[in-house]
């Protein structure tokens, strides 16, 4: 990798670390308090007796069967909705940060008039939003192993593996959306509205619409369901499940940047 | 007075063609079909009011924008397809400049440095020195001025082949801008050709070889600024020692004629041979023509546009 190549990776890396740090600190404190609760979660009955006077759909539509597991507990507390959704914002985020807010902001103008194509600019502001998606991932899979053995929560490696790289990858799907919309036109408010909205309906589609049985079978449009719906924590997840997450992820980040080369840049 | 002594120095051969050039946002045509050429060595000035479309062009040049028709040819090459190759010969200060806010100056062109490289520390020091920047403060904490000092540093860093500079003195002192005109002529000196968009007349007037005054998104005139000043009304006055002679406001070029007694006063365009020609036969005891400038030129152009 050339100078200028780890540049155009490298500089819009350095833009957003102090986001990117303080995303990877927010999720590494939530994941530390959760994992804190556990030993008094455990013991508690009164809970489960609340989780069984549910009824069955809201109970799995909230992810709350098994509490009493560990790959329950996670399940229900973070890797069910919270995680997934920060890892989207996260992804929406640093996406939306690094291309439409910088033009619409008119500091693309310089670094445009440098002898890069339109096509690594934008390539290397994407691969540094998934650089950081990546390392969120990371940060979260480190202190959850970290934490995991000290209150004696037990999961295993391959299922929290498992889990965290669809998170991630449903971070970069999210990512590849916002990073699209920026490439057609450079709205930050559009991008984020967009990618938002996609991911909290996309989140309501897979948990709610089950519970509905005409609105059942939507539920599989949602990335969610394709990402979390084999419950990663407990099974062994599917090979195609990854796939039609990072497929759809990097088909939209090309489209990005295809449909960014081919227009023109805004001015401030 | 550098740029001037160079001229002979200049070839002919363009290193910028602009041809045909339209640009339209939606319904709004900013930039409507118009052609000019900058010769090699040259520095050329590119004038005209707010909203003329001189951004949009110098955009076009630089492929932040794609021309709705017409072409562009920047040292032969073509600026979408061969963008990058176009980009490593020229540098660029934009005339809305935003600069990332936590980056310093040093950061900024240590990071553009490995973009083009060829970067040389000790080149960005003296510019420092000279436009009197502080490369160790964030962008965030200077003012618009040292802004545009540092975009100005960060244009004279590399050894361009050509500079294209869109209202570069904005915010800047006179003792800046007369650094800035230094520069100028120093990097036309190493053989640099410098397209300079501006509405500062008097900064075009004492750079540029040649002008392309833009109005409304079409060229109204173009030229050197001689040929441009010639084209200027002057304020003609004659003292004659009898009555102001029959017959002088139908000599070719003299408008507005007032007569008061022995005094004549009117406007001239053109040449001034009929009118002298004509005053050799006259008894006169003086006469008084005023220099037409630049700006005069300017105004009078956007009048006959408007």
């Amino acid at each position: 990798m050339n100078r200028r190549t780890l540049e155009l990776l490298l500089g819009p890396m350095r833009a957003v670390r102090r986001a990117g740090l303080l995303w990877a600190g927010s999720v590494a404190a939530l994941v530390v308090m959760t994992v804190a609760f556990w030993p008094a979660f455990k013991g508690s009955t009164s809970m489960y007796d609340l989780i069984n006077q549910m009824p069955q759909g809201v109970v799995q539509a909230f992810g709350l069967q098994d509490l009493g597991t560990p790959a329950g507990y996670l399940r229900g507390n973070l890797y069910a909705f919270l995680l997934p959704l920060l890892f989207a914002g996260a992804g929406i985020g640093f996406a939306n940060s690094l291309t439409a807010s910088e033009e619409d902001a008119g500091r693309f103008e310089i670094l445009l008039a440098q002898p890069v194509s339109h096509r690594a600019v934008f390539l290397g502001r994407a691969a540094a939003v998934y650089a950081w998606v990546g390392l969120l991932t990371l940060v979260t899979a480190v202190v959850q192993l970290a934490c995991d053995p000290v209150v004696g929560l037990s999961i295993g490696l391959d299922r929290l593996a498992s889990t965290l790289v669809l998170c991630g990858l449903l971070g970069l799907f999210h990512a590849g959306l916002a990073l699209a919309i920026a490439g057609f036109r450079a709205r930050p408010s559009t991008v984020l509205g967009v990618g938002l909205f996609v991911a909290v309906a996309g989140c309501n589609m897979a948990s709610l619409f089950p519970i509905s049985e005409p609105l059942k079978p939507l539920a599989h449009l949602s990335p969610w369901d394709w990402a979390l719906a084999g419950d990663p924590l407990v099974n062994p997840t599917e090979a195609w499940r990854y796939a039609v997450l990072a497929v759809p992820a990097v088909g939209l980040t090309l489209l990005g940047i295809f449909l960014f080369s081919r227009r023109d840049v805004r001015a401030a | 007075m550098v740029a001037r002594d160079m001229s002979s120095r200049q070839d002919v051969t363009p290193v910028l063609v602009v041809d045909g050039l339209a640009k339209n946002y939606d319904s709004l045509q900013a930039v409507r079909g118009i052609s000019f050429e900058m010769r090699r060595g040259e520095v050329l000035g590119f004038l005209g009011p707010n909203g003329a479309g001189k951004s949009t062009t110098v955009r076009c040049i630089l492929d932040l924008l794609r021309p709705s028709a017409g072409r562009i040819s920047v040292f032969g090459l073509d600026p979408h397809r061969d963008g990058v190759a176009v980009r490593s010969r020229l540098t660029y200060v934009p005339g809305e400049l935003r600069l990332p806010d936590r980056m310093t100056g040093s950061e900024m062109a240590e990071s553009l440095g490995r973009l083009r490289g060829g970067y040389d520390p000790r080149r960005r020091d003296e510019l420092a020195e000279r436009l009197r920047v502080d490369l160790g403060r964030q962008n965030r904490q200077l003012s618009s001025g040292n802004r545009r000092k540092l975009a100005l540093l960060l244009a004279f860093l590399w050894p361009a082949e050509m500079l294209v500079l869109d209202e570069p003195t904005t915010g800047l002192d006179p003792l800046m801008q007369h650094e800035f005109l230094l520069l100028v002529g120093e990097a036309r000196a190493a053989g640099a050709s410098i397209f300079l968009s501006s509405h500062v007349l008097s900064e075009v007037q004492r750079a540029a070889d040649r002008v392309v005054v833009l109005r409304s998104g079409t060229v109204v005139a173009q030229g050197t600024v001689e040929e441009l000043r010639s084209r200027a009304r002057q304020r003609v006055e004659v003292w004659f020692e009898r009555k102001v002679p029959a017959g002088l406001d139908r000599v070719e070029g003299l408008a507005g004629g007032l007569v008061d007694g022995r005094h004549y006063n009117a406007y001239l365009v053109g040449s001034i041979q009929p009118l002298l020609r004509f005053l050799a036969t006259q008894p006169v005891v003086s006469m008084l023509v005023e220099e037409p400038d630049l700006e005069e030129a300017f105004l009078d152009l956007y009048q006959e546009a408007s």
